[in-house]
């Protein structure tokens, strides 16, 4: 109960925030929408990886599953887009299904490498495919859906926070019933969970079909929101380490992990990718812009947030396994 | 001589050329306490992992409640009411000693309500209830097999199979169990145990089976047992305390 | 012929993949760690042949010479500084380690030598052996092969004879028992794990005449290494060379009768359907459960 007013909370005060901000600040709530969603990504992966302790390196095949059948839909078939999201649940969900049918009858690294292995069979198709626009992708001009602006970003910050809202309310849901108990046994001891009646696959492949159907509806929403896609930007393996890595960050297994680690990478990459940190340190005097140094950082920071990804995966793992709310969780 | 709740027929088990269990046969009557007893690599163990559904049945059949269910996985074998303990014990390290009995508890209900009741009963049976806040992966090894059993117990077993349940536990902590163990009995559960400790196994059991080298050797009541001197020669040659 | 043709390069391009999956196996075995990091330390291999060929001037098959034990120095020390920190923890974290230290190492590549791809020209690098039965084989992959035979030749001896050799398998059967016998494991995941990217490396460096050098281009063959190892039973080193050949040659079938593009679909499609049917591998005994 507490847990649920604490979200409750934590959506009104998230959903007043673009009051403050303004509609003039377009690059102010489009990192937040990145936010929200890369917060929603990692709590919904956390279900499988973190509760089950299954860890998922292929979660952008269902972000990719709800991405591209959105678009394709609209672009072929001029659907509307909550049919294209419905139908992008039901691509993932068979995704999830097939992945699992094939590997939670086994142990240790498999599931990691099968569902990479899944992942890539399915971004190398839609490359390979036509009518997935294969390496140009696709690009859809204008979505309408209801006389809603959906050129506007304020229809997507919100699509987002509802997202992420619902899916911390099924994290704390599950936390709280027999099923989130089960996930959590099997992520301490198959065995002995096994022996004290839990059916391993059943209950893997529930928490896989639950976190892809969220994870697809986050896709469906990003390819609303810019209107383009490719397989680099939504079936990338980066994009899945990326979900791991912030709920790794955060507190894998906890429920606010996720949106913490978020908060810090999502903000970071930006500043990297903009160049921010480079322009501050000219700003501060520190580095010459026409130095050498100054034109190094210039040309090369932007590219180095995947790098600095590295360093930190590298650091947390080593000196943060448990994440920064495992500093804080004690033992009652 | 009542109605046997599990029929151990003919079974073997090879592991490739390895042979852990050869050609078991014995019966386990109702409410009964049964014990298993042989030396180091008899195959005890293995015997239950074949029972459970942890490892498949070479050859023989196993019976439960008239019911084959050789081919049932572990999961399966749980909710049809026979339960195993492990000699490692297998605590859900990084959950609460309360969350790991409801685990148990929700084999036999779908409300967390209900399991966390009884949960907190089970604690309190077997002596845990002021340690249910703790993290189950904290507690001492004698708590752990405390822990063990009420999880198991909250399952409401027809059958419990304890592998070593009093292993590496102290005088006090072994009678303590003993006497937990004679109370389940108490309220209608049949117990397979398989136990080193002599003195244990001869004060609670009323029938045992002896197995060697995969072998069964001898079924008998404990005094039957204890006075087999081929037992003696195999097993019993340094004394009751082996 | 065509068929002719596609296994003859399958099994010349299948060497390369077994020494890069011989490399995985073997630190999988004795560490039980699944490298991520595999594909760019192959990756580095590249860049090493590259480099010696075009400041130094040695031939990229000569330069192995120099590329094996720097590339065994290497992965000695990234397992002394790394990898040995997390072999007791849950094999997520391993996989998440090696993941990061090949993000560092692909995108370090990508600030100091650009994404643009690098090509290395020697002058049998397109050259090609025609037979009298119209059979084309090329020089470069057919080099690679020869020596690729010779160094698993050398590493199966070395295993099977060499004191260092015995007490690596023994640590691959079993990690508990090897220590207890007084074997030094933590020296011998430190070798292993040497090995391991000796092996990439030169899998990498063999690769490099026929092949577009990138900061990222061992991320195709990080997928590939799996599949052989699972192939040939995860841990299993003279399965992972045949399992090599076999990817090489169903590679290479598919790239004749379906499409080069659809290749390493194929490849993948294959890994799962081992995974379905057979997860020990074609020659495993330990795997599954």
């Amino acid at each position: 109960m507490k847990q649920a007013l604490i979200i409750a909370l934590f959506a009104a005060f998230t959903a007043l925030l673009p009051l403050f901000i303004g509609e003039e600040n377009p690059y102010i709530i489009g990192i937040m929408i990145s936010v929200l969603m890369m917060a929603a990504l990692s709590s919904a992966w956390n279900i499988i990886g973190g509760f089950a302790g299954q860890f998922s390196f292929g979660h952008a095949a269902y972000f990719g599953a709800g991405a591209y059948t959105t678009l394709i839909l609209i672009y072929s078939f001029e659907l509307n887009p909550l049919i294209g999201a419905a139908a992008g649940m039901v691509v993932a969900a068979l995704i999830a299904l097939i992945t699992g049918s094939i590997v939670f009858g086994l142990r240790g690294h498999y599931f990691a490498l099968a569902s990479i292995a899944v992942a890539e069979i399915i971004r190398l198709s839609v490359l390979n495919f036509e009518f997935t626009g294969g390496a140009q992708g696709i690009l859809l001009a204008n979505v309408t859906l209801w006389g809603l602006d959906l050129n506007s970003k304020t229809p997507f910050y919100y699509g987002m926070l509802l997202l992420l809202v619902v899916t911390l309310t099924v994290t704390e849901y599950l936390r709280k019933s027999k099923t989130g108990y089960y996930l959590q046994a099997i992520r301490e001891d198959q065995d002995a969970a096994s022996s004290l009646g839990i059916n391993l696959a059943l209950y893997k492949n529930r928490a896989l079909l639950i976190s892809a159907l969220l994870t697809s509806v986050a896709g469906s929403l990003y390819a609303l929101y810019i209107r383009f896609i490719d397989t680099s930007a939504v079936l990338d393996l980066r994009l899945s380490i990326e979900i791991i890595l912030t709920a790794i960050i955060g507190g894998v297994g906890t429920l606010w992990g996720p949106v913490l680690g978020a908060l810090l990478l999502v903000p970071l990459a930006e500043a990297l990718r903009s160049n921010m940190i480079g322009d501050a340190l000219v700003k501060l005097g520190l580095v010459s812009e026409t130095s050498s140094v100054g034109i190094f950082l210039n040309d090369n920071l932007a590219h180095a947030h995947v790098l600095v990804y590295g360093i930190i995966t590298v650091l947390c793992i080593l000196y943060l396994p448990k994440g920064i709310l495992g500093l804080f969780r004690r033992v009652k | 001589m009542s109605e046997p709740i599990l029929k151990i027929n003919k079974v073997s088990k090879h592991f490739g050329g390895n042979i852990a269990v050869s050609d078991v046969t014995f019966a386990v009557e109702k409410n009964r306490i049964f014990g298993l007893i042989g030396p180091n690599g008899a195959g005890k163990t293995t015997l239950f992992n074949c029972m459970t559904g942890f490892v498949p049945i070479t050859s023989g059949e196993v019976i439960f409640n008239n019911r084959k269910i050789n081919n049932l996985r572990p999961d399966a074998v749980c909710r049809i009411g026979m339960v195993r303990t492990w000699q490692r014990v297998k605590p859900l390290s990084s959950l609460s000693v309360l969350d790991n009995v409801m685990v148990g508890a929700f084999a036999i209900t779908g409300s967390a309500g209900a399991a966390r009741k009884i949960a907190v009963e089970k604690l309190a049976q077997v002596g845990l209830a002021d340690y249910s806040a703790k993290l189950a992966g904290s507690l001492s090894i004698g708590l752990k097999k405390k822990l063990e059993l009420a999880r198991v117990l909250a399952t409401r077993p027809e059958m419990l199979l304890l592998d070593e349940i009093c292993g590496g536990l102290n005088h006090t902590e072994t009678a303590s169990i003993l006497q937990l163990i004679r109370d389940v009995r108490e309220e209608g559960t049949t117990i397979l145990f398989i136990e080193h400790d002599m003195k244990a196994v001869t004060s609670i059991c009323e029938r045992i089976v002896v197995l060697n080298s995969g072998v069964k050797l001898a079924e008998g009541t404990p005094a039957e047992i204890t006075s087999n001197p081929e037992v003696i020669a195999a097993y019993l040659g340094g004394g009751f305390d082996a | 012929m065509l068929f002719l043709q596609a296994l003859v390069s399958g099994i010349l391009s299948g060497g390369v993949y077994a020494l890069a999956g011989i490399g995985m196996s073997l630190v999988f075995g004795v560490m039980n760690i699944s490298n991520f990091a595999h594909g760019d330390l192959m990756m580095l291999g590249m860049y090493l042949a590259y480099f010696a060929f075009t400041l130094l001037h040695i031939d990229p098959y000569l330069a192995l010479l120099l590329i094996i034990p720097v590339s065994f120095l290497f992965g000695f020390i990234l397992e002394k500084v790394f990898i040995h920190r997390v072999i007791d923890h849950p094999h997520q974290n391993q996989i998440l380690l090696t993941i990061g230290l090949g993000l560092i190492m692909s995108n370090t590549a990508l600030l100091a030598f650009t994404s643009d791809p690098k090509i290395l020209t020697t002058t049998y690098s397109s050259s090609a052996i025609n037979t009298a039965s119209g059979l084309s084989i090329s020089v470069p992959l057919l080099l690679s092969f020869v020596i690729t035979s010779v160094i698993t030749a050398v590493l199966y001896l070395f295993l099977a004879k060499s004191s260092t050799g015995m007490a690596l398998r023994a640590t691959s059967q079993n990690r508990e028992a090897a220590q207890l016998m007084g074997i030094n494991v933590a020296k011998m995941s430190a070798i292993a794990f040497g090995i391991g990217t000796a092996l990439a490396a030169t899998a990498g460096a063999l690769i490099a005449p026929t092949y577009y050098i990138h900061p990222l281009a061992g991320h195709s063959f990080l997928l590939k290494s799996f599949t052989i190892c699972v192939l040939g039973g995860l841990g299993s080193v003279v399965g992972a060379g045949v399992g090599g050949i076999i990817i090489g040659v169903v590679e290479s079938m598919a790239a004749t009768y379906i499409s080069t593009d659809w290749k390493d679909v194929v490849v993948f499609v294959l890994f799962l359907t081992v995974l379905l049917f057979r997860p020990q591998g074609l020659f495993g005994k330990k795997g599954g459960q």
